[in-house]
């Protein structure tokens, strides 16, 4: 094995058998489930409250059907969903989707003992039914008794448990629904066109010269700016936890005196090759594993959409942008913070030329957003020249379809920017291995043009 | 035939002449002593034979090559301060060095083991580095970088920091060293294990170099000096035969002690024949051999231990 490679594996299993890669590997994805499932778990197990609804008094005809149409209007719309899930082939996704937003409500008879009963009995009555103590069969979670104020529709809600307003958003929205058909009748407005007027949603379709389909565009359209603006902050990740790896590795080995063994039996240039290659292969396999969890959750939970990623990074090789601007942008960071690294014993040393070089870092995150809805905008142009903020705003870009003339030329700035960081970091590096003095800029200028 | 030859070898470093119009060499096979005081230079010019540092002038060949780089798997070079990865084990930390010099990993791991066992750090062989005595780990260090078999081995201050019984191991492994036919150069600022090990040294002083030959040589540029004791004046003892200079070591109520220089190729025991058939009042006296130590005062004129250099510059 040459000594590339040595070194390169010998990074990766140092970090590899550390309990903080395991984390960081399982961390995400267990934060992923436990961030989503557990909503969802909580949401879908809760149980269907028995709800009583009764009119107080001849004024409150109507309220109760109201309420009534109101929570079937929310289980057909439930039901939609499943549908249209089903026929999308995303059933898993839409039963999730359903599970939260469905309503959790079960409208029951009123008994006869609140009913009928008025006064301190009637109060009496609804404590009992919804004592947890009650049986099973005549326990409610909630009584609510319809009413008016001031001719307009009101509601008085017990619930079991002084904390739950699910019911009360309910009757909230049902009875507000019912006072604007109501108000529409009393204008003369026909009963059914009230209805139709409460339950109207527009339709609004968007599109574009530039959709696949030439014509109306789809989320089919909107998965490669996703996908640009992702790999722009996938890198800009990568980066950020890679180049950091590095700096600490090499400032270990500097501060264990381990630098100028190993400059004794390979070249700086080896050496610095087989780290940056190392710690890429670790931040690729942490990557990889995430990788690999979305991706079987997205085939599961919506092969469509899958699909769709697939062909868009198919779709005029942009993958192999997407590889290219990873390729040099790693580069071009990772061998500058090795160098770094090299001239460093302790992270404070490393503090000073750390701060310029992470508010450097922190420019293309502000602006690859911008370029997710304006991609062409003048300052996203400017700035996608900036050899450092290629990799960052290109990826973002991509997607948009840039002049290929802009592609090329950006790509073979950051390349050579990149070469002359990795020419740059070797001559720095081997200086600041076998030096004692602190990293200043006079320091790293005199170890770059060799007068050390 | 030299395995390495240095020929007015410079380094400078910014406006200081770190070593200046350095030449000599080692022959094939010998165990060289590169001695001088902290900061002469000595590390400047290891680093320089092993290409990890360009020299400003001079030419510099090694193992036939222009550039150590050029034959870095046959040199095995332990560095001044040292460090081995704290989480590997010896066994690991000595098979990865071995296999950055070409060594197979199994090969390396099969020598590690057979050199530890050696080293009486059979039990240390399942150990975190960071789990071993400072001794151990530079007898680890130490085997890290001769485990391939290097035909010229560096070793920078290789006994810094070793208790006596450490040393004594070490010396006997660089004697193995050279018995198998390595060319061994060591640098070292304490003269008794140069002048145990060496076929040759290499004195060093503020850069330049003082002194080229064996340790009976070295010796041969200092005095021989003899110790006298007695009712005895400084005048007295300067007109004996063989003396070259006296000074007064003591006097106690008009006994002394006086340290006499013996003159070059004078033996002392004349110089004590005549002290008393003159009848001088002689109570006590020591022939001193003149040590590597003595030499080196002599040919620097400082302390071994002290001449020291701005530590940045001296890099």
């Amino acid at each position: 094995m040459n000594r590339t490679l040595l070194i390169a594996r010998r990074e990766y299993v140092a970090y590899a058998k550390t309990v903080g890669f395991w984390l960081s590997l399982l961390a995400f994805p267990l934060f992923a489930v436990l961030g989503g499932g557990i909503p969802l778990l909580i949401r879908s197990a809760e149980p269907i409250k028995a709800v009583a609804v009764i009119e107080e008094g001849p004024a409150t005809t109507g309220l109760a059907a109201a309420v009534r149409a109101s929570l079937q209007s929310d289980l057909d719309r439930q039901n939609e969903r499943l549908r249209e899930a089903a026929e999308k082939g995303q059933a898993g996704a839409g039963r999730a989707v359903a599970s939260i937003s469905g309503p959790k409500i079960r409208l029951v008879a009123a008994p006869p003992a609140i009913a009928d009963a008025t006064g301190p009995a009637r109060d009496a009555a609804i404590k009992a039914a919804l004592d947890k103590a009650a049986p099973k069969d005549r326990r409610l979670d909630a009584v609510v008794f319809l009413n008016r104020v001031d001719g307009k529709p009101a509601a008085q809600v017990w619930t079991a448990r002084a904390t739950d307003n699910d019911v009360s958003s309910f009757v909230r929205t049902a009875l507000r629904d019912a006072r604007r058909t109501e108000l529409l009748t009393a204008a003369g407005v026909a009963p059914a066109v009230a209805q139709e007027v409460q339950t109207f949603r527009p339709e609004v379709k968007a599109f574009s010269p530039n959709a696949a389909s030439g014509g109306e565009v789809s989320m089919r359209d909107r998965i490669p700016s996703f996908i640009g603006l992702g790999v722009g902050f996938l890198l800009w990740s990568l980066v950020i936890t890679g180049a950091s790896i590095l700096l600490n590795s090499v400032m270990e080995e500097k501060s264990n005196k381990i630098l100028e063994v190993l400059l004794s039996s390979a070249s700086a240039t080896e050496i610095l090759t087989g780290k940056v290659l190392g710690v890429a292969l670790l931040t690729l396999t942490v990557m990889g594993v995430w990788g690999g969890i979305g991706t079987f959750s997205l085939l599961s939970a919506s092969p469509e959409t899958a699909a769709a990623i697939g062909q868009v990074l198919l779709h005029d090789g942009l993958i192999f942008y997407f590889i290219a601007y990873m390729v040099g942008g790693y580069l071009m960071y990772a061998v500058l913070f090795a160098a770094i690294g090299a001239f460093c014993e302790t992270p404070r040393d490393a503090q000073t030329l750390m701060g310029p070089i992470m508010m450097i870092l922190v420019v293309p995150i502000l602006v690859m957003q911008m370029a997710l809805t304006s991609p062409d905008a003048p300052v996203v142009k400017v700035l996608s020249w900036i050899p450092f903020f290629t990799p960052f705003l290109m990826s973002a870009r991509a997607p948009s379809d840039p002049p290929l003339v802009e592609v090329i030329l950006t790509l073979v700035g950051m390349f050579a920017t990149a070469a002359l960081m990795v020419w740059i970091a070797g001559r720095a590096f081997r200086a600041g291995a076998l030096s004692d003095v602190k990293l200043s800029w006079k320091t790293f200028g005199r170890a770059i043009t060799g007068r050390t | 035939m030299a395995a390495l030859t240095l020929d007015g070898v410079n380094k400078s470093y910014g406006d200081f002449d770190a070593v200046r119009d350095l030449s000599f060499q080692v022959e094939k096979g010998s165990i060289c002593g590169f001695l001088g005081p902290n900061g002469a230079g000595k590390t400047s010019t290891l680093r320089m034979i092993l290409g990890l540092q360009p020299a400003t002038a001079g030419r510099i060949e090694i193992l036939g090559a222009d550039d150590g780089r050029k034959v870095r798997d046959r040199i095995g070079f332990l560095p001044e301060e040292r460090g081995l990865y704290k989480k590997m084990t010896p066994v690991e930390a000595i098979s990865f060095f071995g296999a950055l010099k070409g060594l197979p990993v199994a090969e390396g791991k099969k020598r590690a083991k057979a050199m530890l066992e050696q080293q009486g750090l059979g039990a240390a062989q399942k150990k975190k580095m960071k789990e071993l005595s400072k001794g151990m780990a530079q007898k680890v260090q130490l085997i890290a970088s001769v485990v391939h078999q290097p035909e010229f081995v560096i070793l920078d201050e290789p006994f810094s920091g070793l208790d006596p019984m450490n040393q004594q191991g070490l010396e006997a492994m660089i004697r193995d060293l050279a018995a198998n036919g390595a060319t061994v150069l060591f640098s070292t600022h304490v003269m008794q294990h140069a002048e145990r090990l060496c076929d040759k040294v290499v004195l060093l002083a503020r850069g330049r170099k003082a002194f080229e030959g064996t340790v009976d040589q070295a010796r041969a540029t200092s005095p021989r000096f003899l110790d006298l004791e007695g009712a005895i004046t400084a005048q007295a003892a300067a007109a004996l035969p063989g003396v070259a200079g006296v000074e007064t070591l003591s006097d106690v109520d008009g006994v002394r002690r006086l340290k006499i220089a013996l003159s070059p190729g004078a033996g002392g025991q004349e110089t004590l024949k005549t002290a008393f058939l003159n009848g001088l009042d002689v109570r006590g006296f020591a022939l001193k051999e003149t040590t590597l130590h003595d030499a080196f005062i002599g040919l620097t004129g400082d302390h071994p231990d002290q001449l020291a250099v701005p530590a940045e510059t001296a890099r």
